[in-house]
């Protein structure tokens, strides 16, 4: 922080004494080297600077700020209180099924559910696409959900889960599973899975180039290696494959449980506004969302927050561990 | 020369370099500033004005008629710009926190304008809106708590109840009930007739078509007096007369599968129904536009019992000038026109649409809006419960209502989902 202020003054010094240079007055101190590259700095770093500060830094103070200011302008806590007594966030009766359980619990869910489906599928599919001819085309095809908008996966969603044209209840119909031949977004009971489930191939994609990315990495000498030695395949995967991948492994779980709490627009386009029926697929950004059109901003500056600081924790708990295993 | 780019000294012709390239920055920023403002602000010369509102296509087409009138009329040009009343919500509460109005006038939900008006968003039209042009109270929901008058009344549709094919009923040997019981026969009469999948249609997973179902049952069984106290909030959803409403009409008729779970398009339930898998759709005046021939088309209301005063839900659609318009005088223009016999005369005439000034000659109407027009003759007009009442309400209201649709015990779960409808009442 001492170095950055001193970088800093020493910046602005040398900015004022071009500026007077430019003007071709005489500039009487001289400056060096060592000066003139802090203005330099400066002059590069100042424009992300401010761009961080007015669209980031200033955001989340002013949104912290609100999240403890009353309706009066008063300080106060009862936001908090609102939003974590607030039965969409945390239904009292959460144990019991189905949906809703709260907003909290149903992240919970997807983080549960979507994330260790979807890194470990694309894992899979990566690992046996690794040495077939023509994968390029089958990997981009599985990217495809990757590069489509999630509003639109949301409304892709709708179709393939309708009762009479959707592709999800037609099979169980015909496979003799009739409680699923229903509208799935529409039943408390399948809609957050379906949402869940249904989102699994928009986002496989992401480990799948990953993943496929990394195994390039690995020398094939390790493998020959093993195989001279006779280890099976199992454990070629488990003691070579695996623990290469790891860097890869941190940053597709990273991004993927990032997405995962702040998860908003299939949501929105799947089941509309109240996050389906009586909220049984409702999240925390869609909770904040319609606080916030709702006119209820302190509750709404509330979820927003705790997102942040979920957002955070989970971030600054993978980087290091990230950081200390490489 | 160095290397290493750390060792990198700048020649003595950088500071100057430098200096440029900051002044290029600022003045190129300064000129693209006032360019962006002077290009968006608008003109304060030239009488075009924008009216914004949520019909498009065919109901548009219909709309477009009476601003044309205007325009003739007065000479002031009208751009109608089309947004969603869902998107407004986002949108105008942005924009009044700068100054500014998308549009000169508004068509909006009158709690909305109930609500901004006061918030000194709305312009006071009090004098401006001839109170004596429409029926007692029709200007209450847009009337703000300081007792001005923000807004005004359009047109608006009736929510008759029922709608049917006269063609399959004919064919089918099927009378409209003229008491619950005439009406639960018919329900299983249709439900025998093959090819019908339910006997009643249900609309749209948005969720609004139950709410106006809703809304029938308790304006005829719990009366217009009931309706009233919900949407004031005087009366409870959990209080037992509402209850009873619930589970003596709505839950038992759920539990013999007489209504179709929600369809998540309109359009699924318009086929449908117009092609015998259902018998009846509850839906709103504007199915006279809707199918390929008005003239099979009746209606029924839920039968009334006696001692009970029913009411009929009427959903008017309703306008206001937002403070921040440049045009005052031409928006109050339009609105007055709006507001008035001539101008909804024009719309009544382009079909389903029904007048809400006084003094319409019942033969602008074609003939079916006629018919659906004398449906509210001796009967006790009402708002719509949730339009008026707004969010939470009506986003919790629609959802809740789904929940119980898709139950698979309505009857157990009928005091949750009350209870949950009572919490954002």
């Amino acid at each position: 922080m001492g170095e950055t202020g001193a970088v800093t003054r020493r910046g602005l010094r040398s900015l004022a004494l071009l500026w007077r240079r430019a003007r071709g007055l005489r500039v009487v101190t001289p400056f060096g080297p060592r000066t003139r590259r802090a203005a330099l700095r400066l002059v590069f770093f100042a424009p992300a600077l401010l761009l961080l500060v007015f669209l980031v830094v200033y955001p989340i103070v002013q949104t912290v700020f609100l999240s403890f200011v009353g309706p009066g302008g008063q300080p106060t806590l009862g936001n908090y209180r609102t939003v974590l007594s607030d039965p969409d966030t945390l239904n009292p009766n959460w144990f019991s099924w189905p949906p809703p359980l709260g907003t909290l619990i149903h992240n919970g869910l997807w983080v549960a559910i979507h994330l260790p489906i979807s890194v470990l599928f694309g894992l899979w599919l990566a690992l046996i696409l690794r040495d077939v001819k023509g994968a390029s085309i089958v990997k981009s095809a599985i990217f495809l959900g990757m590069v489509t908008p999630m509003i639109v996966g949301g409304i892709i969603l709708q179709f393939l889960y309708e009762s009479g044209p959707g592709i999800v209840p037609a099979f169980f119909g015909a496979v003799g599973i009739k409680s699923l031949d229903i509208s799935w977004l529409l039943y408390r009971q399948t809609s957050l899975l379906g949402l869940i489930f249904g989102s699994i191939w928009l986002w496989t994609g992401f480990s799948l180039i990953v993943y496929s990315a990394g195994l390039t990495t690995i020398p094939q000498d390790y493998f020959e290696a093993a195989k001279i030695d006779g280890t099976p395949p199992l454990r070629m995967f488990f003691r070579i494959t695996l623990p290469l991948l790891r860097p890869m492994t941190l940053v597709i779980v990273t991004m993927t449980l990032l997405w995962e709490l702040k998860i908003f627009d299939i949501v929105y386009a799947a089941e509309g506004k109240t996050g389906g029926t009586a909220g049984s697929a409702n999240v925390l950004s869609l909770q904040m969302y319609l606080y916030f059109v709702t006119g209820k901003y302190g509750p709404a500056a509330v979820v927003a927050t705790l997102l942040t600081v979920m957002t955070l924790f989970a971030t600054a708990w993978l980087f290091r561990r990230m950081v200390r295993k490489t | 020369m160095s290397s290493g780019g750390a060792d990198y000294v700048p020649p003595k012709t950088s500071g100057r370099l430098i200096a440029i390239i900051v002044a290029l920055l600022i003045v190129t920023n300064v000129i693209t500033a006032v360019g962006v403002y002077y290009g968006t602000a608008p003109k304060a010369a030239g009488e075009t004005i924008t009216v914004i509102g949520p019909w498009a296509s065919t109901e548009m087409q219909k709309f477009l008629p009476v601003l044309s009138a205007f325009t003739n009329s007065t000479g002031i040009k009208v751009s109608y710009n089309i947004l969603r009343q869902e998107d407004l919500k986002l949108v105008l509460p942005v924009q009044f926190a700068i100054g500014r109005a998308p549009g000169d006038v508004i068509f909006m939900t009158s709690s909305f304008i109930k609500e901004n008006g006061p918030g000194g968003n709305a312009t006071d039209l009090t004098g401006v809106v001839d109170k004596s042009a429409y029926a007692a109270g029709a200007l209450d929901p847009v009337t703000g708590t300081d007792g001005k008058i923000y807004g005004a009344v359009y047109t608006g549709k009736v929510k008759p109840g029922f709608w049917y094919r006269q063609s399959f009923f004919t064919a089918h040997n099927l009378q409209p009930p003229t008491d619950w019981i005439s009406f639960t026969n018919l329900l299983t009469q249709i439900k025998g007739i093959s090819g019908i999948v339910n006997p009643i249609v249900s609309g749209d997973t948005d969720g609004w078509p139950l709410s106006d179902m809703t809304e029938h049952f308790i304006a005829t069984y719990g009366g217009a007096s009931m309706h009233r106290n919900l949407t004031a909030g005087t009366e409870m959803w959990t209080s037992a007369a509402v209850h009873d409403i619930f589970a003596n009409r709505i839950v038992p008729l759920l539990a013999a599968s007489d209504f179709s779970p929600p369809l998540k398009w309109d359009s699924t339930a318009l086929n449908g129904w117009w092609a015998n898998q259902y018998a009846l759709y509850f839906m709103g005046s504007w199915i006279t536009g809707m199918v390929p021939d008005p003239t099979d088309l009746r209606v029924f209301s839920l039968p009334p019992v006696s001692g009970v005063t029913p009411g009929v839900v009427f959903g008017a659609d309703y306008f206001f000038i937002p403070k921040y318009t440049t045009k005052l005088d031409a928006a109050k223009q339009l609105l007055r026109y709006l507001a008035s016999k001539d101008g909804q005369t024009v719309q009544v005439k382009q079909g389903g649409h029904i007048a809400t000034v006084l003094g319409i000659d019942t033969n602008a109407y074609p003939p079916v809006d006629r018919v659906v027009a004398q449906t509210l003759t001796g009967k006790d007009v009402l708002p719509d419960l949730d339009d008026t009442k707004g969010d939470p309400f009506q986003a919790n209201f629609w959802s809740q209502l789904k929940a119980l649709w898709t139950s698979a015990d309505p009857a157990g779960d009928l005091n949750t989902i009350l209870a949950a409808i009572q919490s954002k009442a």
